[in-house]
């Protein structure tokens, strides 16, 4: 039974996986922009890390700061409109084909959502391979490099129930890519570009909440400094949070349209 | 005596919002046999097949497949069950054998098999050379060859195919009732939704007529067309105007009197229409009566019509199935 199930999601997921890298467009357009924000703020901004508060963060230069951000800031990419494939599928009758065969109905939502965990984690390591050729480092070399993609990925795989939730509900591609603009902030609002020691008051209480922050938190000291494992068990729990809460939506919401 | 595959008994399908889709359906399709749902767009031919196929509830009423309930025993029915709808649905970034071999997989056909039939069907649908092209690439009519090898890859026991050949070529369409044709002569069964005359006639032992979520009337196409009767035979006749062609049909009239095969006579402009029983016995007759001395009618020009499923179809519903357009509704979502 349980076999059935991981049978079935390990097939559907290969199956998601091509549809993935086959398509180039799905991969640039995930790197491009946190690729752009490397290069160009890294250059724009190069003079702000001698502001007094971005010394305790332990970068060395605005590159070095910048590089967990946009590392974090692919794996959110990387999900942002994660949820209009399957809505595509249930569009074109697909999801009916694969409805029609005897397996799980959950199989079908495992096979689109368990492979965020691969693209996210490959996305941003692609993203983390470019910041270390232009001049970052990883002071936990591979483990923690491995350390990095895996957070990441959990993150992407969590994250993508706010692509999910909207498809699943909206069943429009459109309102699925206009409500992603809705967490864009969040992204800004994160630790990504300036410590929270530089930011307003309402700032820096966002972050003790924005779990983007989290993950960006626990992945800059394994790349400036050291295994920060407080900073790594507290991403965690922020993605296990985050993850149960909106894939416990999203299984609802897929339920309730595939009823 | 062998059971029936299909049985379906007083389906209902009332739809969100009233509409009722299926209004009482009853039917059963024996092993072997190849049954048509003919009717216009928005009869109930799709929802009836979805409820067989599982994928929707039925409101009341019960239908079983291969003797396993759809509603309380949908899993045993899925995996004797192989299904096409109106559009192909393919996986359009993974490659004709990726797709065969996933929909393969998730029948659980084992691994050495599924390599052997999945070579076998790209061999039968004439696949074999771009089966490691992506679907996407495909033409409307590989598209349609690629879905139904994805519905026959384990090898079910009842075939469920929606509007098989809509959106093809009259080229293709051929070579895919030739295909039909072979996968019902290997034993089985198939319940197919059409709404082409030609279709129903050429590939169904049985056709079920349905209008208005009903059946009206069922038979092998034979036996239906036979409950139409008589034959049309059109006559183009010789006339110098109008008036001459209004002085014709009475004279038509007046030869033809007391001439027993004939039902009706029906002026047309460029001549007369006659419903005539067994024409091709009649036709002798018809034009010696015609060629009677002394009056000029002159037939330039004569055709007979053998009665076709479209005349059952009108006259079971009181409306030609052609001038139904498709004219769905457009969805509107935010």
């Amino acid at each position: 039974m349980i076999g059935d199930f991981f049978y079935e999601a390990w097939y559907l997921s290969l199956r998601t996986l091509r549809r993935f890298f086959r398509v180039p467009a799905n991969w640039i357009g995930i790197i491009f922009f946190p690729l752009i924000q490397l290069f160009v703020f890294s250059q724009l901004f190069k003079d702000i890390i001698q502001l007094p508060g971005f010394r305790s963060s332990g970068s060395g230069s605005y590159l070095a700061y910048l590089a967990p951000g946009q590392i974090a800031f692919t794996a959110f990419f990387a999900v942002a409109w994660s949820g209009s494939a399957i809505l595509v599928e249930y569009r074109n009758g697909y999801m009916d084909k694969l409805r029609a065969t005897p397996i799980f109905r959950v199989s079908i939502l495992v096979g689109e959502l368990a492979p965020l965990f691969i693209e996210s984690a490959i996305m941003a390591g692609g993203i983390l391979l470019l910041s270390v050729l232009l001049g970052a480092t990883i002071k936990t070399g591979l483990i923690g490099a491995a350390l990095i993609l895996v957070l990441s990925g959990l993150f992407g795989m969590a994250w993508a129930g706010t692509s999910f939730v909207p498809a699943l509900l909206t069943k429009s591609e459109q309102a699925t890519g206009t409500l992603s603009l809705v967490f864009f902030p969040i992204a800004f609002m994160s630790t990504a570009f300036v410590p929270p020691a530089l930011m307003p008051g309402w700032l820096q209480t966002v972050n003790s909440w924005n779990p983007i922050t989290f993950l960006i938190e626990a992945i800059r000291p394994l790349m400036v400094s050291g295994y920060d494992w407080a900073a790594i068990g507290k991403a965690l729990i922020a993605i296990a949070v985050l993850g149960l809460v909106l894939q416990s939506a999203t299984l609802w919401a897929f339920r309730r349209l595939t009823a | 005596m062998i059971s029936p595959i299909i049985e379906v008994e007083n389906l209902v399908k009332v739809y969100p919002g009233g509409t009722r889709a299926v209004d009482g359906i009853s039917f059963n399709v024996e092993p072997g046999e190849l049954l048509g749902f003919l009717g216009p767009n928005g009869a109930g031919k799709t929802t009836t097949i979805r409820i067989l196929a599982t994928l929707l509830a039925a409101t009341s009423g019960t239908a079983r497949v291969a003797g396993f309930d759809v509603t309380t025993q949908a899993a045993d029915v899925r995996r004797r069950l192989g299904l096409a709808m109106q559009t192909p649905t393919l996986d359009a970034f993974a490659t004709g054998r990726e797709n065969i071999e996933l929909i393969g997989r998730m029948h659980r056909v084992g691994r050495a098999e599924l390599k052997r039939r999945t070579d076998e069907l790209l061999e039968l649908m004439g696949l074999t050379d771009v089966a490691r092209k992506l679907a996407g690439t495909y033409s409307g009519g590989m598209r349609r060859r690629l879905d139904l090898a994805c519905a026959l890859v384990h090898r079910p026991r009842v075939l469920i195919l929606d509007e098989p050949t809509e959106g093809l070529d009259p080229q293709s369409r051929i070579a895919l009732w030739e295909e039909l044709e072979r996968i019902s002569r290997d034993g089985t069964t198939m319940l197919l939704t059409t709404h082409y005359m030609e279709e129903a006639d050429r590939l169904c032992n049985r056709v079920a007529i349905i209008d208005n979520g009903r059946i009206v009337v069922d038979g092998t196409p034979a036996n239906l067309k036979a409950g139409i009767g008589a034959d049309s035979v059109t006559l183009q006749l010789e006339a110098s105007g109008s008036e001459d062609m209004a002085r014709l049909h009475e004279e038509v009239r007046g030869l033809l009197a007391g001439f027993e095969s004939l039902e009706s006579v029906t002026p047309e402009p460029f001549g007369v229409r006659l419903a005539i029983r067994d024409a091709g016995r009649a036709i002798p007759e018809l034009m010696r009566r015609l060629d009677r001395n002394g009056h000029d009618v002159h037939v330039i020009g004569l055709a007979v019509g053998r009665p076709s499923l479209d005349d059952v179809f009108v006259k079971y519903t009181g409306r030609r199935i052609r001038t139904e357009a498709a004219d769905q509704p457009l969805i509107l979502g935010w």
